[in-house]
């Protein structure tokens, strides 16, 4: 069964680095950057909780803020890789 | 020796870039003129000598800006960690009592800090119109250039840099025009900078780090590359390659990042020709594979301290196999003793307590006179690492005396995060002390007694709501009891060697 990325991201966010299991704490276009919710460990926590989660691997050329830095873009990123 | 002003005065008809953020740029002689009009706006509000500057911005143009233009009129420049909370801009600011603070746009935290002041400075605000306070476009970009330039004296106060936020006593650390002065001249002694290099600088300026690789780049008149980015490896290596930077500097655990996380064969790298580590000790394991990766650089592993400046010894590139682990040799003016309990001095290999003396060594700590004599004894700084100097006189640091937490590039006071936990209901006792981690040198953890049902997650969640991200304890343990000492005190070194006997995950 096809596992649903986007609440796979926003519970691990909301749990790893918000602390809490309230939805509305994180929006799905904003910044984790800027925000400072996401540190460069923090990304480094949440890539490989996906690695895991999907089993997939995600090499370093895309590690980069176009795939990484808000909700919809980890969503984006996921469908892309996990498509066909 | 020149001043820091006087240095950049030197480059002022340069057409070369001083400053390259990701999308715009400034040259040295547009960069002088900037700071000669920000001068111009301080002296129409009688800012000058004796005043106070704070400079709350991430690393960007107008914080160099800011702070070349402060000291043109003699004031003394105060940067404030962008990544604090209003908790401690609010200790700072009225603490440090600028005249003037320059910040960003649309800041709830400094919204925050500046209502709970009795007498807020006035505000000068980058970035979008503001509702509150001057906006840099209009006061800065339209004043006339200052000038007759009354560059500060040698002794005047240039910057006091906070290390820590705690109500009870604040620390700021005074350096002197002298002081930065002669610690740019010791580095670039040793490194060897000229016009032609280029820096990715990832550290913030507010650290003694970053505005050290801020101010001998711009001394020599080379190129300052400011890079945000440090959350993802990739583009700090793209921009390394695409900027042909000559220099990097990071802490071990940037270092650990790019080795870890990208591939750096896979890049044009061949025009980096030194690397400084600073921020922590580096495991040679590291330091080996560093080498390995980029071996047309050299490396440069140093060490100091905010209160002498930043610098205080460095390892000069070719001893790095032989005295891999070392910190190395002082730098040029700088006198390292090692010295016993009683201040004796401790003979060859005997390790002590590491005391500086040099021109680098701060004035003082701001306002606080009972934190400085605690450091500065009889023209010696006591920098409270402990350590042993060998026989060829390289400095080997064991440890250290204090319970500052190095956490990556940041410095964190158990005190500041303590206070703030405490404040949660439930807290009966805590305890905040580093943990050994193999990325980031170490991690905060809270040990705290609790009282009812208190969990993990409303500490971090509390903690959140109050502190920076980085001093957010990565682990919370409930304890039944914290050891302390006759009189009540909590014992921190023993609740760390706790910590670390019973195996920090």
């Amino acid at each position: 069964m096809a596992i649903a990325h986007r609440p796979l991201v926003r519970n691990f966010i909301l749990s790893n680095f918000l602390f809490t299991d309230e939805q509305s704490a994180l929006t799905d276009s904003g910044s984790l950057i800027t925000t400072g919710i996401v540190d460069s460990t923090g990304v480094l926590e949440l890539i490989t909780h996906l690695e895991e989660a999907l089993s997939i691997r995600v090499p370093p050329e895309e590690m980069v803020p176009q795939n990484f830095d808000s909700v919809d873009a980890i969503c984006a990123y996921l469908a892309r890789k996990t498509a066909g | 020796m020149s001043l820091l002003p006087a240095r950049l005065a030197a480059h002022a008809h340069s057409q070369r870039v001083a400053i390259a953020e990701s999308t715009r740029s400034i040259s040295y002689s547009a960069l002088w003129t900037a700071a000669r009009r920000f001068a111009g706006a301080l002296a129409l509000r009688g800012i000058g000598s004796g005043d106070r500057v704070a400079i709350l911005l991430p690393n960007s143009i107008e914080a160099v800006v800011a702070c070349y233009g402060s000291w043109l009129v003699g004031a003394a420049v105060v940067p404030l960690n962008a990544q604090a909370r209003a908790r401690d801009y609010t200790v700072w600011l009225r603490h440090a009592a600028p005249r003037l603070l320059v910040h960003e746009a649309a800041s709830a935290d400094v919204d925050e800090a500046l209502a709970a002041l009795e007498s807020p400075p006035l505000a000068i605000v980058v970035g979008a119109e503001p509702t509150r306070g001057e906006s840099w476009a209009a006061e800065v970009d339209g004043c006339a250039a200052l000038a007759r330039v009354d560059s500060a004296q040698a002794s005047d106060l240039a910057l006091i840099l906070y290390t820590s936020g705690t109500t009870g006593s604040p620390k700021g650390v005074m350096l002197s025009h002298a002081n930065l002065a002669a610690n740019v001249a010791s580095i670039l002694d040793y490194l060897q900078l000229r016009d032609d290099d280029s820096i990715v600088s990832v550290l913030p300026f507010y650290y003694s780090y970053g505005a050290s690789v801020l101010h001998t780049h711009l001394a020599v008149g080379a190129r300052v590359c400011l890079e945000a980015n440090v959350v993802f490896p990739q583009v700090l290596v793209e921009r390394l390659s695409s900027e042909r930077a000559t220099g990097f500097s990071g802490v071990p655990s940037t270092y650990a990042l790019l080795l870890d996380r990208v591939s750096l064969a896979s890049h044009d790298l061949g025009a980096l020709r030194y690397l400084t580590q600073a921020g922590g000790a580096m495991a040679p394991a590291t330091t080996a594979r560093l080498r390995a990766a980029l071996p047309q650089a050299r490396l440069f592993v140093m060490y100091g301290q905010t209160e002498a400046t930043a610098r205080l010894t460095w390892l000069p590139p070719e001893q790095l196999e032989a005295k891999l682990g070392s910190v190395g040799v002082p730098i040029a003016g700088v006198r390292i003793a090692i010295r016993r309990e009683d201040g004796a001095p401790a003979a060859s290999d005997e390790v002590g307590e590491v005391w500086a003396q040099g021109a680098n060594v701060m004035l003082g700590y701001w306002r606080n006179p009972e934190a400085t004599a605690s450091v500065l004894h009889e023209g010696w700084l006591k920098t409270g690492d402990l350590g042993r100097i060998d026989a060829d006189g390289v400095l080997w640091l064991v440890g250290r005396r204090s319970d500052m937490i190095k956490t990556g590039a940041h410095r964190v006071h158990p005190l500041d995060v303590e206070e703030a936990i405490a404040e949660l209901a439930g807290v009966l006792e805590v305890a905040v002390v580093g943990i050994d981690d193999a990325v980031l040198g170490q991690v905060i953890r809270a040990c705290i007694v609790r009282r009812g049902n208190l969990d993990e997650n409303t500490v971090r969640a509390h903690c959140r709501a109050r502190l920076a991200a980085y001093k957010i304890p990565k682990q919370v343990i409930f304890v039944d009891a914290l050891p302390k000492t006759a009189s009540g005190k909590i014992k921190r070194a023993e609740v760390a060697a706790q910590a670390a006997s019973t195996g920090a995950n």
